[in-house]
């Protein structure tokens, strides 16, 4: 992320320009004064603008990774964490001994942790167009295997019954992951049915 | 637990500076209140309680050591 310069009548107004254009937080920034306003003769004549210097201290994928360590230090964690940059997202990591915890039940703590991560870093980069990916001990690589084996099972059921059967509720991605594994599953169809958080995936007869 | 919710809440706000957390332990239960400024109720609670409801479960999971069932009261 780069440095934004901008000019106001006032510090403050430079600086709340800079601010909004770099789309972060006055907490998060680094000001540079490059002119202090002053005032001319008779309050118009020669006056002179204010013009500031404006970046981020810390730019998103190291927000992430300090806010995640600060995170774990309070739960008492010992994690590792490392964040990557790609095209459309921000993958962050997490590997040790005792973060089942962050994962819980069914990935509910590790789907709810990576909602916020999502929301806190839309809050601190207002232009961030990236997505937050949060796993923990690759817990959604395993879950994928799991639920990859489960859809060709289910599907081996239905083709070989002749009766549609629904999955337990499911995340987007995960129901993504089930419609993706049976696309070209001869003989069965799937589509999803009901309103989050208990929407499911229906695999049935093509 | 209190530092925990107060550094997932101050993220979330325009007004870290008025993020206070209160803390009250009995015997099994730690009670959270989370006070935020009046324009940042929204920011904490979000869509249906969806927000609030992500922090009950990531609090919630950093209470799993202590063995005690953690509440968080978001109060005005």
């Amino acid at each position: 992320m780069s440095e934004y310069e901008a000019t106001g009548r006032t510090l403050d107004e430079a600086v709340e320009k800079a601010l909004v254009s770099l789309g972060i937080k006055k907490e998060n920034a680094i000001i540079e004064i490059k002119d202090e306003p002053s005032q001319g003769l008779l309050g118009f004549i020669g006056n002179k603008n204010a013009r500031v210097c404006v970046k981020p201290v810390l730019d998103p994928p190291e927000y992430l990774k300090v806010y995640l360590e600060e995170l774990l230090r309070y739960m008492n964690i010992d994690g590792r964490i490392t964040v990557t940059e790609e095209a459309d997202k921000l993958d962050a990591a997490i590997f040790g001994q005792e973060v089942g915890a962050l994962i819980g039940r069914r990935g509910r703590t590790l789907n709810d942790l990576q909602y916020i991560l999502n929301i806190v870093m839309r809050r601190q980069y207002a232009l961030l167009n990236k997505m937050i990916v949060l796993d923990v001990e690759n817990y959604r690589l395993r879950r994928e295997k799991v639920l990859t084996n489960l859809a060709m099972s289910v599907a081996r059921q239905v083709s070989q019954e002749g009766y549609e059967q629904a999955l337990e509720p499911m995340t987007p991605q995960e129901r993504r992951i089930i419609h993706i594994a049976l696309q070209s599953y001869p003989g069965i169809t799937t589509y999803s049915a009901g309103e989050e958080p208990f929407r499911k995936v229906v695999i049935a007869p093509h | 637990m209190k530092q925990l919710l107060e550094h997932i809440a101050k993220a979330l706000v325009d007004e870290p500076d008025h993020v206070e957390v209160r803390q009250v332990e009995s015997e099994r239960l730690i009670m959270l209140e989370l006070r935020v400024a009046p324009e940042d109720m929204g920011k904490i609670i979000g869509k249906q309680g969806r927000i609030a409801k992500a922090i009950r479960t990531v609090v919630s999971a950093g209470a799993v050591k202590n063995d005690k069932r953690v509440v968080v009261e978001i109060v005005q």
